[in-house]
């Protein structure tokens, strides 16, 4: 009877410790170990905009085109900047009649006697001519700026990566500087993983990432660098010029979120899209830690 | 397994599955020890079915995890 009470209670106890651990283990992984669901896809977008205005002649690409870099994204009317080209070099013909005139002019007067031709005279036509050589240079130089902007009337693609969002019609008053397009930089493709300020001690530069997409995709990455600085929330100014601090709770307080900048390995791998969800997973192994710290090293 | 699960555009930790198995586990294996008279080596019944959905629950979120 003996045996079997000690029984009892070794069992009922044994099985209580097993709980404890396995409870333990489960905590310490799921709310200490580096993880988020809060991750989101991010890419670097160009925001196309004229650099001269006019109306928009030609769109040859379509809403969620590829391109690729130095294609032509859209064709802003040239007619008056041919025509201010013509203008310009209209104007430094004229420029270079008047240049050659003054020029004439001075070196006729320089050999002529001061019997004949005043020493005031003759510093006259020579200032003439040299204000008429920088005349014909500013002429050069309106040439060049006309010539610049009916070349700026085509707009190219910086760099490789997708139309996205184009909502410009042909027949669109295009204004200087006012974005017309996003580009997408196809190369830029990275994560944003939202972790908790309680998790950051186990983030580190260089540690593997599994990204679960919410499509059920999953990517593999690595933490390429945790931030040195987010916005402090309670650093507002009124608007009376005095501090605006939220009031807190002294009892419970919630964990700030740092976004820690994850690169993926394959980018051809899965069809991103800027602004998707995913579950970012980091595993701090012990040997990929001493690798990270002995390659810089080595 | 992934770590959600959708319900409607919803998604859900899966730990909530891992729960209610853990928990359906428990009352199956609890009711077969009631059956085969295990209880009597069992000091304290409740205590053994709360450490034994414990180590149920924990074993499979960690097996997920």
């Amino acid at each position: 009877m003996n045996a079997i009470k000690a029984l009892r209670i070794l069992m009922t106890l044994a099985i209580c410790v097993i709980a404890v651990m396995v409870g333990t283990a489960l905590w310490d992984h799921y709310m200490l170990s580096p993880w988020t669901r809060d991750g989101r896809v991010r890419a670097d977008v160009v925001a196309i905009a004229p650099d001269v205005a006019g109306l928009i002649a030609d769109i040859p690409v379509h809403d969620n085109e590829y391109v690729h870099k130095g294609d032509l994204l859209m064709r802003i009317d040239d007619k008056r900047y041919q025509m201010a080209v013509d203008q310009a070099e209209a104007a430094l013909k004229a420029a270079d009649v008047e240049r050659h005139l003054r020029k004439q002019e001075a070196a006729r007067r320089a050999k002529l006697d001061s019997l004949v031709i005043s020493k005031e005279n003759r510093e006259t036509t020579s200032s003439q001519a040299a204000a008429a050589d920088a005349k014909y240079d500013a002429a050069q130089a309106a040439l060049d700026v006309a010539k610049l902007n009916l070349e700026r009337t085509e707009i190219h693609a910086p760099v490789d990566g997708y139309v996205t969002n184009f909502t410009a019609q042909v027949g669109d008053y295009a204004s200087v500087g006012k974005p017309v397009l996003a580009l997408i930089n196809a190369h830029s493709y990275y994560i944003l993983g939202y972790f908790e300020e309680t998790k950051l001690p186990r983030v580190r530069a260089g540690d593997p990432v599994r990204i679960h997409m919410m499509d059920g995709e999953e990517l593999t990455g690595r933490v390429q660098s945790v931030p040195r600085g987010i916005t402090d929330q309670n650093d507002t100014v009124g608007r009376s010029m005095l501090a605006n601090v939220n009031p807190t709770y002294n009892w419970v307080r919630l964990a700030q979120r740092i976004p820690v900048r994850i690169s993926i390995d394959d980018l051809e791998h899965h069809p991103l899209i800027a602004g998707q969800t995913c579950t970012v997973v980091i595993k701090p192994g012990k040997q990929d830690t001493k690798q990270a710290a002995a390659a810089p090293a080595g | 397994m992934p770590r959600e699960f959708a319900l409607s555009g919803i998604l859900f930790p899966s730990l909530i599955v891992v729960f209610v198995i853990a928990a359906a586990v428990t009352w199956i294996i609890d009711g077969l020890m009631a059956r085969a008279n295990l209880h009597r080596y069992v000091w304290h019944p409740p205590l053994f079915r709360l450490a034994l959905f414990a180590c149920l629950f924990g074993a499979g979120g960690l097996l997920l995890y």
